[in-house]
């Protein structure tokens, strides 16, 4: 199926790359907001490759993408509607 | 008999010519991936409504971490060049590759042991705070996975030293691959939620 090891070398520093600079942002004195932004970006970015190159997610069916990615939405949804309840939990 | 089961049996069309056993690993990486998303969102949920948290590097070790983080990254590419190598037939390869994927994973473990028996050792225990609850949960329950994902490799490894896998049939190692893989891809968001955010 693939035995781009050239490929395979690249994706790893990629990541160690992406590792070295996630730590460089924790220590910027920036927004927090900003801070928070650009780690979550630079995670999801390795995450992506990952899944794509080591794990092979870019040969894979359009069916079983849809069945691997549609989870993630409904993750997101489920922190937002946590993230909601925050100023309502004195409540009880 | 089993060729009545094989007629019933329908096509897996839909998803091209990957096995049940693969189709069953990613429902397995699904529901594990809810399942951390559900700590890491109970984590961020919890923290939000904190009124203190302790900034990164604070307590947690994070240049320490970043090794551990690295050498997972390594490992996947070991993994990954193990599952290369049965696919043009290398043997050696695949035990090569196997082994070195299963030294960077007791690596890992024995480093993530060493911080686990450092803050322990400086009173920073599970029931110490919300934030120390969050992190030991967290990061063991991913510790359980490389454990578990260790231990897999090592049956792959025995079996691979057997000679059970072949150009033609290494199914096996690439569903070991995508269990190895995601430990590492959950690894990147728990490093990056846990100890930078």
């Amino acid at each position: 199926m693939d035995n781009h090891k050239s490929l395979y070398i690249k994706n790893a520093i990629w990541l160690a790359l992406l590792t070295f600079l996630e730590i460089g942002v924790s220590y910027l004195s920036i927004s927090r907001t900003g801070q928070i932004v650009l780690l979550m970006a630079f995670a999801i970015t390795k995450m992506l490759l990952v899944a794509w190159i080591y794990m092979h997610v870019r040969y894979e069916t359009k069916a079983l993408k849809w069945v691997i990615f549609i989870p993630i939405p409904a993750g997101i949804l489920f922190t937002v509607a946590l993230m909601y309840d925050i100023p309502f939990r004195w409540v009880v | 008999m089993n060729q009545n089961i094989n007629q019933t049996i329908p096509v897996n069309d839909p998803f091209g010519k990957a096995s049940n056993g693969k189709l069953g690993m990613w429902l397995l990486i699904i529901v594990d991936g809810l399942s951390f998303a559900g700590l890491l969102i109970a984590g961020a949920s919890l923290r939000a409504s904190s009124s203190s948290w302790p900034v990164a590097g604070e307590i947690l070790d994070i240049p320490l971490t970043a090794f551990n983080t690295f050498l997972l990254i390594c490992t996947s590419f070991t993994m990954v060049m193990a599952l290369s190598s049965i696919q043009k037939g290398d043997q050696g390869g695949l035990k090569r590759y196997l082994a070195y994927t299963m030294a960077g994973g007791l690596l890992f473990l024995g480093i993530q042991a060493w911080e686990y028996y450092h803050f322990i050792h400086n009173g920073f225990l599970i029931n110490s705070s919300m934030y120390a609850s969050i992190f030991y949960v967290t990061t063991g329950f991913h510790g359980l996975h490389v454990l578990s994902g260790v231990i897999y490799i090592g049956c792959i490894l025995w079996a691979a030293s057997n000679g059970r896998y072949s150009a033609n049939d290494w199914d096996h190692v690439e569903i070991l691959g995508l269990f190895w893989h995601f430990v590492d891809l959950v690894w990147i968001l728990v490093f990056t939620i846990i100890y930078l955010v």
